[in-house]
């Protein structure tokens, strides 16, 4: 049999900020690579690995070049930011972005395959999980960018539709790790929990002050007042550190604990794939399935020609390390498992709720967000001293 | 009534007024994403077959081609400007006598031709979200002129009440107000009905009067 080899990129930012994650991505697409390339399937792919380290002018230059040079298909992104700053040059050159992160939604580009959790599946049942068993008043933190604007705003509403309320938002630039005011609005509002949308070192240094303001404060942060994610994963455990690493909520539709034995074997391969770490993250299993499924549709199309590429991915399926993944025809998301998970000791996440199956990804929440956005109006009525 | 953002647009209906070409593709995929169907009322003899008087603006959209002239007839309401339901205009030849023409039909977003996935999302919430502010607008425009025009009653009950009573005009403005709050009722309408059960019968000789109103046509009191 005769096999084709194609040229595919690889973009992730293994230097910056938000590098933890990234190498467990870049780690989830060459393990997948690997073993595409060790199969004997009709195609092989030959992977053209870039760095735009953080900075999104990278981004944009590095996506021009790859696809200058005629590759059409790359995997890569992690941001919110870097995945816009790049889709206008994937639509001029007609290539097709593989992303695989969790990611706001209220986008479906033609030129972009989401292999990653839309909002229905990971902010919402966060919100459900922490309204019936956590409490109803939150604080929000979070980068100042569209990731963060925007689950906050899902978060908000949601939150809002079920009696809650946010008592303040406050983000903070990428890469920031001074916390001290943020902290201290947070004592002093004593919310039933923090919702956090920040990424990376600034996530870390969050976790880690807060841990410790609190226990100053005699305060048992992982009980009283604990911290709720949708980013949190296993990787980043372990840069929080043994103090403050257990207790954390996380929203996510992969955890390395997960007891399957598509997991095992993804876990395998991977530890010896990758024996200097970062270890297994959602984003990395995402990234892991992009990967097998554009090898899939590559197969299936006989061509990395973008528009057959589309209609070829649509309904594929994976037996993925998560349970079965297959791609919406309509949106070209997938359809995941949610779970919610809580960080222990030993850093990884234990289990506390999963979906009984994958449910469709909805990434303009038109099945489940109200037709009315929340009013944002201050109250007409006032309390005041007779 | 206060405007909100619609921001979920699932079980809408657009109906697209324009030629099939091939570019709708697009609008229609990205619509579908965003749980709004479409329909594309058949043009004949150059006129949509399309019954506006049917349309509900709680779920209809018109999508109209601004390359086809004439071919939808909306009467939009002279006072408002605004259609019977949201338009977004459909954006070919960018000519400022094609634009008016959708503005005259009331557009309140447009669409460049041929239509681009990622505009549809924004084209689709300003439109519609427009159409709702212009609506709450007009409302609330027609309610002030119509409390501006019962401002008559209120300065009649004023010294009608003053006639009676002999509060000066602050203490019978304000007897007036409360009264209203307790029987829930505008000031205007207040006044109004205030004055209705004060109206003589046409064979009652008028009552003395110490008080006047300068300026006032006393002819229409």
């Amino acid at each position: 049999m005769t096999r084709t080899t194609y040229r595919i990129g690889v973009m992730f930012s293994t230097t910056g900020s938000y590098s933890v994650v990234a190498r467990s991505m870049l780690n989830g697409a060459q393990l997948a690579l690997a073993e595409i390339n060790a199969g004997d399937g009709p195609i092989a792919l030959e992977p053209v690995v870039v760095n735009p380290a953080g900075d999104l002018a990278q981004y944009r230059a590095l996506a021009r070049d790859l696809l200058g040079s005629g590759i059409r298909q790359v995997v890569g992104c992690y941001t919110s930011s870097s995945r816009k700053e790049v889709i206008p040059c994937f639509e001029k050159f007609d290539g097709l972005l593989w992303y695989p992160s969790h990611y706001e939604g209220f986008e479906s580009s033609d030129n972009v395959i989401y292999t990653g959790a839309a909002p229905n599946q990971h902010v919402l049942p966060l919100v459900d999980y922490l309204a019936s068993r956590v409490g109803k008043r939150a604080f929000c933190v979070g980068s100042n960018y569209i990731w963060a604007w925007e689950n906050n705003r899902i978060f908000r509403e949601a939150l809002s539709a079920r009696g809650g309320s946010v008592l303040a938002e406050r983000y903070l630039s990428v890469g920031d790790t001074e916390f001290d005011q943020v902290i201290a609005a947070i004592l002093e509002q004593r919310p039933d929990f923090v919702f956090n949308n920040l990424i990376g070192t600034s996530a870390y240094a969050f976790f880690r002050a807060f841990r410790a303001a609190c226990r100053a404060a005699g305060i048992d942060q992982a009980n009283d007042i604990p911290v709720a994610s949708c980013t949190l994963s296993e990787p980043e455990l372990q840069e929080i550190g043994t103090e403050a690493v257990d207790g954390h909520l996380s929203s996510s539709v992969y955890f390395s604990s997960l007891n399957s034995p598509e997991n095992a074997a993804f876990l395998r391969a991977y530890s010896r794939a990758c024996p200097d770490g970062p270890v297994v993250s959602a984003d990395a299993e995402a990234s892991y399935i992009a990967v097998k499924l554009l090898a899939a549709t590559l197969a299936q199309a006989g061509t990395d020609e973008s528009r057959f590429v589309r209609c070829a991915v649509a309904n594929q399926r994976l037996p993925a390390p998560q349970g079965e993944v297959r791609i919406d025809p309509q949106t070209y998301h997938a359809w995941l498992t949610p779970r919610i998970g809580r960080s222990s000791r030993d850093g990884q996440f234990e289990l506390l709720l999963e979906a009984r199956q994958p449910i469709a990804p909805d990434p303009y929440l038109v099945q489940s967000s109200p037709r009315f956005a929340t009013s944002m109006r201050p109250p007409l009525l006032r309390m005041v001293k007779s | 009534m206060t405007f909100r953002l619609l921001q979920n647009f699932k079980g809408g209906r657009a109906l697209v007024i324009t030629r099939r070409a091939g570019w709708e593709t697009t609008l229609e995929t990205t619509l579908a994403k965003l749980g709004v169907a479409c329909d594309y009322p058949e043009i004949v003899d150059g006129r949509a077959q399309l019954d506006v008087g049917v349309l509900q603006p709680e779920r209809d959209i018109l999508f109209i081609d601004g390359d086809l002239e004439g071919a939808v007839a909306i009467e939009v309401n002279p006072a408002s400007k605004l259609p019977p339901v949201p338009v977004i205009g459909l954006v070919g030849v960018e000519a400022p006598s094609r634009l008016k023409a959708l503005v005259n039909l009331g557009a309140t977003s447009f669409l460049r031709k041929p239509v681009h996935g990622g505009a549809v999302y924004t084209a689709l919430f300003l439109g519609i979200n427009q159409f709702l502010l212009r609506t709450d607008m007009y409302e609330k425009l027609q309610d002030l002129e119509s409390r501006r025009r019962g401002r008559r009653a209120v300065i009649r009950a004023v010294v009608t009440l003053m006639q009676e009573t002999g509060l000066n005009d602050d203490d019978a403005y304000s007897a007036l107000r409360r009264d209203s709050m307790r029987a829930r009722q505008s000031l205007e309408l207040y006044c109004e009905e205030f004055l209705k059960r004060r109206a003589r019968p046409p064979d009652t000789p008028e009552r003395p009067s110490s008080i006047t109103l300068q300026g006032v046509n006393k002819q229409a009191m």
